[in-house]
């Protein structure tokens, strides 16, 4: 809540709260307005920590690079202007990311990119080597059937393997 | 699995043929498919009727991405080049950008917003003096090779004969 205080003489409350408001002098009134903390811009950012935290490289760029120095998880065509399906598009790709964090429980390196052309979903996942190969492909399998039956399109999943996490850096 | 067939021989032939049939696979679901794009054996027909004739086919891409926009663009006019399609034009048209403003707080907090935008590049490419068989042939290839994230749209302005009434 905002609160605008309208000092004449107090300065020693102003130079305490000057960090966090901000004030007009004229007429040799001083007001001050304080306004509650959410000024800061928390989406998809992880703070800064003790130094511990490993970070992937799609975790520690803010989502403002996004174009610039990120790219996009999810590439469709329904966000562009004079194209419909935002939404459908939106809700078929979070089921998908939910379900690839499930059958894939504790192997995902990094988030899912989804892309789509045409009539195709591609999957594209960058894995762990926690199970054996034939459990993998199991699990591919398995998810391209279902998630094929599912949404009525051919599914494709392109699964990279690594041995650990690329971490970009610690915070 | 291979096979080896015949080999180039003289005329006394004893020669060993070793085939390995294999396994015909039964698709079990219809959407699993290996291919992408099954291709049918595309026939060609001749026929009597004379073939559509295209002044203009302008082809608009857009996308999020102008690094994209841009490589498709050089692969779009290399393929007309190699088929000796005329391009006309390539240019840019100003990109749009489309902005939201929604609260940035669950709940109170409305002097606090947050700001979203949605860039849209566009590319057009404008080819011309072209036959329908040669502007489907060109499309065809061009859109099977869109990238994802790109929407094409193609305007297509025919030329037809002048319509005489007097008998």
């Amino acid at each position: 809540m905002a609160a605008s205080l309208r000092n004449a003489g107090i300065t020693g409350l102003l130079s305490a709260l000057a960090r966090t408001g901000s004030f007009c002098s004229s007429t040799g009134y001083r007001s001050l307005h304080v306004t509650a903390v959410c000024c800061k811009n928390r989406a998809a950012r992880i703070r800064v920590g003790k130094g511990d935290n490993p970070l992937v490289y799609e975790q520690a760029i803010h989502p403002h690079h996004i174009g610039h120095r990120k790219g996009w998880l999810s590439q469709n065509t329904s966000n562009l202007r004079g194209e419909d399906g935002a939404a459908q598009r939106t809700v078929e790709d979070m089921f998908i990311r939910k379900f690839m964090f499930g059958t894939f429980h504790g192997c995902l390196a990094n988030e899912i990119v989804i892309k789509r052309r045409g009539n195709l979903l591609v999957v594209c996942a960058l894995v762990l080597q926690r199970f054996s190969p034939l459990r993998f492909y199991f699990l591919i399998g398995y998810s391209e059937s279902l998630l094929s039956h599912f949404y009525k399109c051919p599914v494709k999943l392109e699964i990279q393997t690594l041995q650990q996490k690329a971490v970009y850096k610690y915070l | 699995m291979y096979f080896q067939g015949p080999k180039p021989c003289l005329s006394h032939t004893k020669y060993n043929v070793t085939r390995c049939h294999l396994p015909l696979k039964a698709s079990t679901s219809y959407f699993h498919t290996a291919t992408v794009f099954k291709s049918t054996p595309s026939l060609i027909t001749v026929t009597e009727e004379p073939d559509t004739l295209f002044q203009k086919v302008s082809i608009l891409v857009k996308c999020h991405d102008r690094a994209v926009l841009d490589s498709y663009e050089l692969f779009a006019t290399m393929a007309a080049n190699e088929l000796g399609i005329t391009i006309s034009k390539v240019y840019e048209p100003p990109k749009a950008i489309d902005r939201l403003t929604l609260l940035k707080s669950i709940h109170i907090f409305k002097k606090h917003r947050v700001q979203y935008e949605m860039r849209t590049h566009y590319r057009c490419i404008e080819l011309s003096h072209l036959t329908g068989c040669t502007a489907q042939a060109y499309l065809e290839y061009v859109q099977r090779n869109l990238p994802e994230g790109v929407a094409m749209e193609v305007t297509k302005v025919q030329s037809t004969a002048l319509l005489t009434y007097s008998k």
